[in-house]
């Protein structure tokens, strides 16, 4: 500031003076009215969280063997305070039944896996959000096309084949390639192969000697994976055991990760000079968006294997996960498609007259401006997938919804329908609050950069 | 259908086919027509250019001067005639066409730069995935188109943050980075202020000095006055006249040119 030499006439612009107490006076009690609105408003927000507040913190029983034992603990409390009955939520039951709200009947031996795999997304994913880190497309990218490999088999678990081998080793070698790309990226801002390069004193060698090195040494580092991963082997978990929230993660982690890429491809058929490709994408999606999820869930466990060859039989989570996978994808068209129709003819005109192919143009110029455009409806989009899943509760998976359902059923808590049912509430707000705060802070700065 | 066109070209216009014939031809119209719909917006288009001409066009609103650009590099398709850019016959044939594309640079009314990326990524992106450039090489050639337009300091801004006129300055420079043979304008100073407009023009003065190929739809007509080697009149969608800027504005045949010029030169 001090540098700026303000020219004559020139002053700062005013300050708000404010302080808490001159807040509350001009937008809470200005006039009578809102005076009176806003002891209204309090009341009301008093009466309803006092009201939970009792239910579940003050009365709220803990510990507890079974629901019989929380009632009685109930009951005595309310003849020590003198009054009729006490409401109280019996959180023991809760606390019991947690672990099979997270993973549902999965064995409890084999949980690390699961807690392991997401721990690996989330190290893998990580870089995204780092400052300074080279090439953040390719994290994305082999989140979405990598991770699954290695995700599959630690939750699977049992036989793998030479493919899955392969994939899995590609894996874990582009998973710690990242994380030290990421580390390196934070520390020094340089990419990982600027690193091996420089390590190797080979800065001065020639592009194509550079790049057999890079390729060398990944080569060597596959190898030892691939070496390194051919004991490893993991009891299977049948598919049928799988639930609770990772069940419903799994289905639509895919579904998200399928939705996007396939919306984009539905979108740019349907937009296509080609009448075949247009007709067709323009179908599938009407069909699609016309029919209810849970009647493409229906018709996904009964239909598919219709068409499926004979003695081929594929099961119901894999057939579910298809129907998400293609539903969604068909949401996603049409909001990559209202994304496209924003970006001006001039900026196609423009990267065509520079003759960039349709692919490249799409690609480097639409896709680019449109995407963010769309960020606030995929984001929007993804939340409604992750809170359909729950539908698959309805065609008997053991996602967390019928695991929330199941604690009634228990004998020991048997008719305890409110809290798991909170505490279910609880975990989707979590969240879908997050993403949607995410999107917000995407918005915000990717908007940022290019100011339009 | 272009068969018999092209045979009857030849009777009709000895003088056209002449100069077309001679190698240094490097755009070609013969008997060009196209339609938007039921609407005639080119009829019948002769037009030859040879290397290094500088060729200005102008008209009244409406009367298809871009579409007649954008003919050249296939923004628009021609229905009936022949188009042959450097050598090349513009059709259907889509190797064919991108190649043309990255040999003709268009600069148009809007700018149409791209938002996203800076003014030097601008400039670079299609050298590196056109041309196969490598980035470092590309990143140079970059810098210096953008002294040359005069605005270096800019590049690693984004066109939003830059006025009009710098903005056009960076359109020209990108199709310069591709290396084009011909540079196509459509009213490239139109929606710019008078301050900007001087600006621009300078760029594209110094650019017609070195030799380079132009067709500029513009009304500057003391940019033809001084630049051009022919100036092509059209109204509804024909060429009405051409001739060469001298004997263009002090000596015009037809009324409809007249008048077009008195209207114009009034304002
Ligand atoms: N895509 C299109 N579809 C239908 N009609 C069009 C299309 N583009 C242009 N036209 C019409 O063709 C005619 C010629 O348009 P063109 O843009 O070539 O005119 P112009 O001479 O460049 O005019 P201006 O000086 O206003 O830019 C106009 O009447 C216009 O309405
Ligand atoms: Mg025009």
């Amino acid at each position: 500031m001090a540098d700026v030499v303000l020219a004559e006439g020139y002053r700062p612009p005013p300050t708000v003076q404010g302080t808490w107490f001159a807040w509350l006076r001009d937008n809470l009690f200005s006039t009578w009215i809102n005076t009176l609105l806003t002891f209204g408003a309090l009341y009301i927000v008093y009466f309803a969280v006092s009201g939970v507040w009792a239910w579940g913190i003050t009365n709220a029983v803990w510990e507890a063997e079974n629901r019989r034992v929380c009632f009685d603990i109930l009951a005595e409390r309310a003849q020590e305070q003198g009054v009729d009955e006490l409401t109280g939520a019996c959180w023991a039951g809760v606390i019991s039944w947690f672990d099979s709200f997270i993973v549902g009947r999965y064995p409890r031996g084999e949980m690390w896996r699961i807690n392991l795999g997401g721990l690996l997304l989330v190290v893998w994913m990580v870089p995204i959000w780092l400052p300074g880190v080279r090439d953040k497309i390719y994290v994305g990218f082999s989140t979405v096309f990598l991770y699954p490999f290695l995700g599959f088999y630690l939750f699977a678990g049992g036989e793998k084949g030479l493919f899955l081998q392969v994939m899995m080793s590609l894996a874990i070698v582009v998973l710690i390639g990242n994380t030290l790309n990421g580390y390196h990226g934070v520390r020094t801002g340089r990419s990982l192969p600027a690193v091996v390069i420089a390590g190797l004193g080979m800065k001065a060698s020639s592009d194509k000697k550079q790049r057999n090195t890079l390729l060398a040494i990944f080569a060597a580092a596959f190898a030892l994976a691939f070496w390194a991963q051919m004991d490893w082997a993991l009891v299977s978990v049948e598919w049928n055991l799988w639930g609770g929230l990772f069940l419903t993660l799994v289905i639509s982690g895919i579904g998200i990760a399928f939705a996007l890429p396939g919306g984009i491809v539905l979108a740019m058929g349907r937009r296509s000079q080609l009448p075949v490709i247009r007709i067709l994408c323009t179908g599938f999606i009407e069909v699609f968006r016309s029919v209810p999820l849970i009647t493409i869930l229906f018709m996904a466990t009964t239909m598919f294997p219709l068409f499926l060859p004979e003695g081929f039989t594929l099961n119901k989570l894999v057939q579910v996960i298809v129907a998400v996978c293609l539903f969604n994808a068909c949401y996603m068209a049409e909001v990559v498609r209202a994304g496209l129709q924003a970006i001006p003819r001039g900026q196609y005109e423009a990267a065509m007259a520079m003759g960039l192919g349709y692919w490249k143009m799409m690609g480097l110029i639409i896709m680019p401006q449109a995407l963010k455009f769309m960020i606030p409806n995929i984001v929007g989009n993804f939340i409604g997938l992750l809170k359909d899943t729950t539908l698959v509760s309805i065609i008997g998976l053991f996602d967390i919804l019928n695991m929330l359902k199941a604690v009634s059923q228990d004998v020991p808590w048997r008719g305890l329908h409110k809290e798991p049912l909170v505490v279910g509430a609880a975990l989707f707000f979590i969240i879908c609050f997050a993403m949607s705060k995410y999107s917000r802070h995407l918005e915000e700065t990717l908007g940022g950069g290019t100011q339009r | 259908m272009v068969e018999t066109t092209t045979e009857t070209t030849e009777a009709e216009t000895p003088g056209q086919l002449a100069s077309a014939a001679s190698s240094d031809v490097i755009i070609l119209l013969n008997h060009v027509n196209k339609w938007f719909g039921e609407f005639h917006v080119l009829r019948d288009i002769n037009l030859s250019i040879t290397q290094g001409e500088r060729i200005v066009v102008c008209g009244p609103s409406g009367s298809g001067k871009s579409t007649l650009i954008r003919c050249i590099n296939r923004l628009e398709e021609h229905q009936e005639g022949d188009i042959i850019v450097d050598g090349l016959t513009l059709g259907s044939d889509l190797k064919n066409l991108d190649q043309i594309r990255s040999e003709v640079g268009m600069v148009f009314q809007s700018f149409n730069l791209f938002p996203h990326l800076t003014v030097l990524e601008n400039l670079t992106l299609a050298p590196i995935w056109v041309r196969k450039i490598p980035k470092s090489e590309a990143n140079e050639a970059a810098m210096a188109y953008l002294e040359r337009v005069k605005i270096p300091e800019q590049a690693d801004k984004y066109p939003g943050q830059l006025s009009g006129g710098q903005q056009q300055r960076v359109a020209i420079a990108r199709s310069l980075c591709m290396n084009p043979k011909i540079m196509l304008f459509d009213e490239p100073t139109s929606a710019l202020d008078p301050e900007m407009i001087k600006e621009v023009l300078e760029v594209m003065v110094e650019l017609a000095s070195t030799g380079m190929t132009m067709i500029v739809v513009t009304h500057e007509m003391g940019f033809a006055k001084t630049v051009a080697d022919r100036v092509i009149f059209m109204d509804f969608g024909e060429i009405i006249e051409m001739n060469e800027p001298h004997q263009f504005f002090n000596n015009p045949q037809s009324d409809r040119t007249k008048l077009f010029l008195s209207q114009i030169l009034h304002n």
